[in-house]
C-alpha cells in the first residue's frame, strides 16, 4: 500500500489502488460462453469478408519492378520511428499528432488486456489483476485508457466541431463512420476503466465486461470498412515504402506505359490507396490545393481506392476516368509535400506521375502547351526551343572553358543557365566564385536538356532519348564530377538517369559553396535575406543548411512561415513552368507574398525555375519588390565587395 | 530570235509590284545576253490593264484571253501559258515568286522537263562561255547557293519580292498582240471559290503580320492606350508579355510567351519588354524584331534587329506620328 | 481512304551552318536531322482523314539510311506503313528527277491506288516548294498548294487554300488528287512511347533507286536540268541595330528601315 504513497495523490490514483482492482467478472455461463465465441466467430467472419478482398485486391495488382527489400536496415529504422514512435504524426501536426499517439499507444498498451478480457470470458483469464505483475500492468494500461479518452474525445471535438477544411472529403463535410469510431473507442476506454469502480462479482462489473465485449466485436469488422484499416495496413506500408522520397519506377516491357488501366496498378500503389486515413495532411501543404486547382493528393488517392473497389486491378477502365480527372492529374508541380507530410507511407508523386505517363505514353493527353514542349523537346532537345547557337555565344562570350577530360568538375549549364537570362546570371556568378577559387572546370560543347519537363509529365519516349543521349556523351567527354545550379538538373541526373546507365557524380552548387565557405570572402550587410528552399533541393535532396549557410554569411536570414521541409512550391516544378495555368491563382504569386511579407529586402533563392516564377510575380508588386537574388550571385556579390587581396 | 518571256500577275485589277519587280529582273537578264523581252498576262486585249504596262519597252505583250482563264486555276493556266510558250519559244521564262505561280510554275515547267529555279533573289549575268547563274536562298536564308541551268530548253525561274528594284513608273507604247489558247473545260479540274477573308472577331495573333507587344515597361493600365495608338497606325494586332496579362490589363489571348501563344510575324515590336525567356520562346520566331527599352543590356537587344534604347513615353508617340506621316 | 504522304528528313532547323570541302552542301557532321516542318503538318492532316473516315496512311520518303529515323517517327504518330526510297546520292538528281521517283514508287505501290497523296508545302532546307506539284503532273493528277483544312465530299474533296494578304479561298476537287499542305494548320501530335513501341511492328518497304527502274523504265530519272554550282555564306549576318538620337529621330530612322529594309509598311 506504500505505493501509494510513492506518486502523487489524486483521488482517482488513491481509489484506484486502494478502492479496486481491475473488476472481472469470475463467472461465465455456458451460455454466455457460447454466445461471446459466437459473436467472435461472427466479427472475425464479418471482418474476414471485408479484409480479405481488400488484401486479394492488393496481392492480385501488378508487382512492383525493381522492388527491392534490401537493405532493410532503413525500413526497420522508420517502422520504429514513424509507426511506434509517431515522429512524422506528431512533428508536422503537434496537438492533434500526439492525441493521435495516445491513442495508438493505448491499443499496443491494451494487447494484453484485450486478449486477457476474452479469455477471462471463456474462463481462462492470465493476467490476475491482483497479481504484481496485473497491478503495474493494469494501472499502466489505465493512464494509457485516460490519455486515450481524453485524446479521441479531443479528436471529436476537433472533427465535429472545429471541423478543419482538411480532413473533410469532396461532397461530405462530415465523417459519420469517424464518429462511430470515436464513439467505440471512448467506450472501451470507459468501460475499462470503469471497470476499476466496481467488484468482481457485480453485476456492474458484468455489464461493463459485457459493453466492452460488444465494442471489441463491433468494431473489429468496422476497421476494414472504413479508414481505419489503416490500423492494420498502414504499418506495413511505412515498411513497404519505395525505398526513396518519389521514387519513380522503372516501365517493364513493350507494353507497360504507365498507370493506364487497373492492371498496371502495383501492390504498393494498391496497399498505399487502402491505407489512406484521409488525413489531409497532404492536401493541406499542397500548393494546387491551395490556390484554387481541382488537384487534391487526398482525393487522388481515394480515387484510387475507389476505382479498386468499384473495378478491381485487373480492369480496363481507364484509370483517368470516374474516379481521378486527367485535369487534376496535370495540375500537380510533383512538388513533394503530399508525399513527405504522408503519416502512413503514401507516395502520391510517383503515383501522380504513373497516371500522367498513362495518358501521355498513349497519347490520351491533349494539351497546346504541353505538345508544344514535347515538340520542342523532340527537335531542339531542349525544354524552350532554343537553337544551341544561342547557348555556344554564351559560352563563347563568357569565355567559359570547354570541358575536355581533364579538368575537375564539369559545369552542367542546363537549360535555364544556358538560354535564360537570369539563368546566365547565375552562372556568370558562379563562375565568378569558381575562379575565385581557382576551381579546375569545364563546360561542355553541347548539352541536351536532362529531360526533367519530360520525365515528371509522363512522357517516356522523349525522356529515355535525352537521358541515353546524354549518357553516351558523358561517357565520351569523361565527365567524372558534376556542379548544377539547378535542383532539377541534379535530382534528374543522379536518380532519374538510374533508369539507362550509370550517371556521373553530380551536386548542387549550395553544396559546393558551403564547402568552400571558409575560404570566401564574407561581407555581412545585415540587411534582411528570406530563403525560398527549392522542392527538389530541399524535401527531395535533404539540403537546407548549405544555402543558409551562404546567407547567413551576407546578411540576416529571415525564414518564411512555411520553410525548410514545409517549403510552399514556387510552382514551375512538374513541368507546369511549360504549361499554362488557368484556374485559381497563380501558385508563384501567392508564395511571392509570404516571402514579401517576411520583410525582408532581398529573396535567396537557389534554383534558376524558382527565381523565374518570382521575377514574374513581383512584377506585380511594383517598385518596392525585394530583390530576387541566387545564393551564387549573394556569394559573389561578397566576393566583388571584398577589399582587394 | 529566242527571247526572255515574263508573265505579268494581275491583282485586284493592277498589275502587282512584284511583277514589275520580274520585269525588272527579266531585263537585267536580256541585256546580258542581248535578248529581246516580252510580256504576257491573262486578260483579254480590251483591259485597260494594259495601259499600265510601263518601264523599259518590250518587243511584244501577249494578252492571253480566254474566259476559262477568268478565274485562276492551275489547270487553265498551266496549259495557256504552256501553248504561249510554245508559240514565242522563248529562251527564257520570268515569273513573279507569288502563291500564284507556286501553285502553277512547277506543273508547267514539267511539261517542258524542265525545272524551276524559284525564288531567285540574284542574277548573275553571263561572261565569255559562262551561262547565267541563278542566286536562291537555302535553309531559310542562312545559305546562298548558285544554280545554273546547263540543259537545253527553257529555263524557267521566279523572282522574289523585293529582290530587284521595279523601274520607276513612266509611260511607253507596246505593240499588244493577242494569243488565244485552246482550251477544254473538262481541262480544268479544280472548282474555285470566290476569295474571302478570315472574319476578325476573335484575337488572332497568328496571322497578324505586325504585331506591337507591351511589357512592363509600361508601367500601368492607364498608359496603354500610347501602345494602342501606334498599333492602330500600323494595322497591327496588340499583344502583351505575360504579368501584363497577369494583373488582367489585357486579355490572355494576347499573350505572347511559353504559357501563352507562339507568333511569328513579319515585326514584332517589343516595348518594355525585358527579354526573359519565357517570353522570347514565344516570339523568336518573328521575320523582324524590333526592341524599344530604356535598359540597353536588355536581353531582348541581343534578338532583335533593330533596337531603340530610351524612354518609351517618348519613343512610342514619336513613332505613332512618323507611321501614320508615311501612310498618309 | 489510302492516303499517302511524302515526307523528307532535313537538317535540324538550327544545325550549325558549316560550308563542307566541296563548297556544295553544308557539313553534316554534328548535324542532327528531323522531319520537314511542313511534311509534319501533312502527315497530321492525313491522320485526322484516318480518324475520321478509315483507312490506311502510307508513308514515303527518299534519302540514305538515316531517313528511316524519321519513317519511324512518322509510323509513331499513327502511319500504317511506309516505302523508303533508299538513296544515297540524291543530290545528284534535280527536283523533276526526286519527284520522278516519287511518282514510280506511288505507282507500284500494291493495293488500291491512293486517294489523296499529301506532301508539305515546301522543304526546310532546299526551300523549292515544287516537289508535290510536279507529282501531280507527273501523275496527271489534279493539285492544289497552301492548303490548310481538308475535308471528304461525295464527289471528291473540298479545300481550303490560303490566298494572300489574309485571304483564302475555298476549291473543290476530284480524288484522287495531290495537296501541298502549309504549316500551322492543325494542332501537331507528339510522338508517344506507345507509338513507337507499335511503329516496331509496322511494315516498311526499302526499294533502291534500281529497283524501280526495273518495274518502270520510264522513271529512270534524267540528267538534271538545273545544277547546285556552290554555296556559300550570306555576307550580312543578323545583328541588332541600335538607332539613336531623338525620339523623333529614332522613330524616323525606324519608320524608314521598316518601309525599305523590311519592306513591312
Amino acid at each position: 500500500m506504500h505505493l501509494a504513497h510513492a506518486f502523487p495523490t489524486s483521488a482517482l490514483c488513491a481509489s484506484l489502488f486502494a478502492t479496486g482492482l481491475l473488476a472481472e467478472p469470475q463467472h461465465f455461463s455456458l451460455a454466455e460462453k457460447l454466445l461471446l465465441i459466437a459473436l467472435i466467430v461472427a466479427s472475425a467472419w464479418l471482418f474476414w469478408k471485408r479484409f480479405g478482398v481488400v488484401v486479394d485486391k492488393i496481392l492480385h495488382s501488378r508487382k512492383d519492378p525493381g522492388f527491392q527489400l534490401f537493405p532493410i536496415g532503413k525500413r526497420v529504422w522508420d517502422f520504429f520511428w514513424e509507426v511506434l514512435c509517431q515522429a512524422k504524426v506528431i512533428r508536422e501536426r503537434p496537438l492533434p499528432g500526439l492525441a493521435h499517439a495516445f491513442v495508438f499507444w493505448s491499443f499496443l498498451a491494451f494487447a494484453l488486456v484485450t486478449l486477457n478480457h476474452v479469455a477471462v470470458g471463456l474462463g481462462i483469464g492470465f493476467l490476475n489483476p491482483a497479481g504484481a505483475f496485473g497491478r503495474i500492468y493494469y494501472w499502466f494500461a489505465a493512464a494509457f485508457a485516460l490519455a486515450c479518452a481524453v485524446s479521441i474525445a479531443g479528436l471529436f471535438i476537433r472533427r465535429f466541431f472545429v471541423r478543419p477544411i482538411w480532413l473533410s472529403r469532396e461532397g461530405h463535410a462530415i465523417s459519420y463512420e469517424s464518429g462511430v469510431i470515436a464513439g467505440l473507442i471512448f467506450a472501451l476506454m470507459a468501460t475499462y476503466l470503469a471497470a476499476f469502480f466496481v467488484t468482481d462479482s457485480s453485476l456492474a462489473a458484468r455489464l461493463l465486461w459485457w459493453a466492452h465485449t460488444l465494442s471489441l466485436v463491433v468494431f473489429l469488422p468496422l476497421v476494414p470498412h472504413t479508414k481505419h484499416l489503416h490500423l492494420i495496413l498502414s504499418p506495413v506500408t511505412i515498411f513497404l515504402s519505395r525505398g526513396s522520397f518519389s521514387q519513380i519506377p522503372p516501365l517493364v516491357g513493350d507494353e507497360d506505359f504507365g498507370l493506364v488501366t487497373g492492371k498496371d496498378l502495383t501492390q504498393l500503389v494498391s496497399l498505399q490507396a487502402y491505407s489512406c486515413v484521409e488525413c489531409g495532411r497532404c492536401t493541406e501543404h499542397c500548393p494546387a490545393a491551395n490556390t484554387g486547382k481541382s488537384l487534391n493528393p487526398k482525393e487522388i488517392i481515394l480515387g484510387v481506392r475507389g476505382y479498386l473497389n468499384e473495378f478491381g486491378p485487373t480492369a480496363e477502365e481507364l484509370l483517368l476516368g470516374k474516379y481521378n480527372s486527367q485535369e487534376a492529374a496535370f495540375q500537380c508541380t510533383t512538388c513533394g509535400a503530399c508525399e513527405f507530410q504522408c503519416p502512413v507511407g503514401i507516395e502520391h508523386v510517383p503515383i501522380i506521375v504513373g497516371l500522367r505517363r498513362g495518358a501521355v505514353n498513349t497519347g490520351a493527353w491533349e494539351d497546346s502547351h504541353g505538345t508544344k514542349l514535347f515538340l520542342a523537346m523532340e527537335r531542339n532537345s531542349n525544354a524552350l526551343g532554343m537553337s544551341s547557337a544561342e547557348r555556344d555565344k554564351f559560352v563563347q562570350k563568357q569565355e567559359l572553358p570547354i570541358f575536355d577530360g581533364s579538368q575537375e568538375y564539369c559545369l552542367w549549364l542546363g537549360c535555364m543557365g544556358g538560354y535564360d537570362p537570369k539563368g546566365r546570371e547565375i552562372i556568370s556568378s558562379f563562375v565568378e566564385v569558381m575562379r575565385y577559387l581557382g576551381t579546375s572546370y569545364g563546360v561542355l560543347r553541347k548539352e541536351k536538356c536532362t529531360g526533367d519537363p519530360a520525365r515528371r509529365l509522363g512522357n517516356d519516349l522523349v525522356f529515355q532519348e535525352l537521358a541515353e543521349s546524354n549518357l553516351e556523351m558523358m561517357t565520351q567527354q569523361k565527365v567524372k564530377k558534376i556542379v548544377s545550379i539547378c535542383p532539377h538538373c541534379v535530382r534528374t541526373i543522379q536518380e532519374d538517369w538510374k533508369d539507362f546507365g550509370a550517371p556521373p557524380e553530380i551536386e548542387h552548387h549550395s553544396e559546393f559553396l558551403a564547402r568552400h565557405h571558409a575560404r570566401l570572402p564574407h561581407q555581412n550587410t545585415g540587411e534582411k535575406i528570406v530563403y525560398h528552399d527549392p522542392c527538389y533541393l530541399g524535401r527531395y535532396r535533404n539540403v537546407y543548411d548549405e544555402p543558409r549557410t551562404v546567407i547567413a554569411a551576407a546578411g540576416t536570414l529571415v525564414e518564411a512561415e512555411r520553410n525548410r521541409e514545409r517549403s510552399f512550391c514556387c510552382g514551375a516544378g512538374g513541368g507546369l513552368a511549360f504549361l499554362g495555368e488557368e484556374q485559381g491563382q497563380r501558385v508563384s504569386a501567392v508564395r511571392a507574398q509570404e516571402l514579401v511579407a517576411t520583410g525582408a529586402t532581398t529573396i535567396g533563392a537557389a534554383c534558376p525555375f524558382c527565381n523565374t516564377m518570382f521575377r514574374d510575380a513581383l512584377a506585380s508588386s511594383g517598385e518596392n519588390s525585394p530583390r530576387l537574388l541566387d545564393i551564387a550571385q549573394i556569394a559573389a556579390n561578397q566576393i566583388k565587395a571584398a577589399p582587394s587581396q | 530570235m529566242s527571247s526572255v518571256l515574263v508573265f505579268l500577275e494581275n491583282k485586284n485589277r493592277e498589275i502587282s509590284r512584284i511583277s514589275w519587280e520580274a520585269m525588272a529582273a527579266a531585263h537585267t537578264l536580256a541585256e546580258g545576253l542581248g535578248l529581246p523581252v516580252d510580256l504576257a498576262l491573262a486578260a483579254s486585249p480590251g483591259n485597260p490593264i494594259f495601259e499600265k504596262i510601263h518601264g523599259k519597252a518590250p518587243r511584244t505583250v501577249y494578252a492571253i484571253d480566254d474566259k476559262l482563264l477568268h478565274d485562276y486555276t492551275a489547270d487553265g493556266f498551266t496549259e495557256a501559258y504552256r501553248q504561249l510558250i510554245e508559240h514565242v519559244k522563248p529562251a527564257y521564262v520570268v515569273l513573279p515568286h507569288t502563291y500564284q505561280v507556286r501553285d502553277f510554275a512547277p506543273r508547267l515547267a514539267t511539261r517542258f522537263k524542265q525545272v524551276l529555279i524559284s525564288d531567285v533573289t540574284g542574277i548573275e549575268a553571263p561572261s565569255g562561255t559562262t551561262t547565267p547563274a541563278f542566286i536562291r536562298q537555302l535553309l531559310q536564308g542562312k545559305l546562298n547557293a548558285t544554280y545554273r541551268h546547263p540543259g537545253t530548253g527553257v529555263c524557267f525561274l521566279s523572282v522574289q519580292a523585293g529582290a530587284f528594284r521595279a523601274d520607276p513608273a513612266h509611260g511607253g507604247a507596246t505593240t499588244l498582240e493577242p494569243f488565244h489558247p485552246k482550251l477544254d473545260a473538262g481541262q480544268i479540274r479544280v472548282k474555285p471559290g470566290e476569295p474571302f477573308r478570315a472574319s476578325a472577331q476573335t484575337v488572332d495573333l497568328g496571322s497578324a503580320a505586325i504585331l506591337v507587344s507591351v511589357g512592363r515597361g509600361i508601367k500601368e493600365e492607364a498608359n496603354l492606350p500610347i501602345v494602342q495608338e501606334l498599333a492602330t497606325a500600323l494595322g497591327a494586332e496588340l499583344a502583351a508579355s505575360r504579368p501584363i496579362c497577369d494583373n488582367g490589363w489585357l486579355p490572355m489571348e494576347r499573350q505572347v510567351g511559353s504559357s501563352g501563344q507562339t507568333v511569328a510575324p513579319k515585326v514584332y515590336l517589343a516595348i518594355g519588354i525585358s527579354g526573359a525567356i519565357q517570353h522570347l520562346v514565344g516570339m523568336k520566331g518573328s521575320q523582324c524584331i524590333v526592341a524599344i527599352n530604356k535598359d540597353e543590356n536588355a536581353p531582348i537587344f541581343e534578338v532583335a534587329d533593330y533596337g531603340i534604347v530610351g524612354d518609351l513615353f517618348e519613343i512610342v508617340p514619336a513613332l505613332t506620328a512618323a507611321v501614320r506621316k508615311v501612310k498618309a | 481512304m489510302k492516303i499517302i504522304v511524302a515526307i523528307k528528313q532535313v537538317p535540324e532547323r538550327d544545325a550549325r551552318i558549316r560550308i563542307d570541302a566541296e563548297a556544295k552542301w553544308i557539313d553534316l557532321r554534328d548535324v542532327e536531322f528531323m522531319m520537314n516542318e511542313s511534311d509534319a503538318y501533312a502527315l497530321e492532316e492525313a491522320l485526322q482523314l484516318k480518324e475520321a473516315h478509315g483507312g490506311e496512311v502510307v508513308v514515303l520518303s527518299a534519302g540514305p539510311e538515316r531517313v528511316g529515323k524519321t519513317i519511324r517517327e512518322a509510323l509513331a504518330k499513327g502511319a500504317d506503313r511506309a516505302i523508303h526510297i533508299e538513296s544515297d546520292d540524291l543530290a545528284g538528281y534535280d527536283a523533276l528527277g526526286v519527284a520522278s521517283l516519287l511518282a514510280a514508287a506511288i505507282r507500284e505501290d500494291d493495293g488500291e491506288d491512293p486517294d489523296l497523296i499529301l506532301t508539305g508545302l515546301q522543304s526546310d532546307d532546299l526551300g523549292l516548294g515544287q516537289t508535290g506539284v510536279i507529282l501531280a503532273e507527273l501523275l496527271n493528277l489534279p493539285h492544289a498548294s497552301l492548303i490548310l483544312k481538308i475535308e471528304k465530299t461525295g464527289s471528291g474533296i473540298k479545300v481550303l487554300r490560303e490566298l494572300e494578304d489574309g485571304w483564302f479561298q475555298h476549291l473543290e476537287l476530284p480524288a484522287p488528287a495531290v495537296l501541298t499542305i502549309q504549316s500551322g494548320n492543325s494542332k501537331l501530335r507528339y510522338a508517344t512511347l506507345m507509338g513507337i513501341k507499335r511503329a516496331k511492328t509496322k511494315e516498311v518497304r526499302r526499294v533502291t533507286v534500281a529497283d524501280l527502274i526495273t518495274v518502270d523504265p520510264g522513271a529512270k530519272p534524267a540528267d538534271p536540268v538545273v545544277q547546285l554550282d556552290r554555296v556559300s555564306l550570306p555576307s550580312k549576318q543578323r545583328t541588332t541595330q541600335i538607332l539613336s538620337g531623338s525620339p523623333a529621330e529614332a522613330a524616323a530612322a525606324l519608320v524608314e528601315k521598316l518601309q525599305f529594309e523590311v519592306r513591312a509598311l
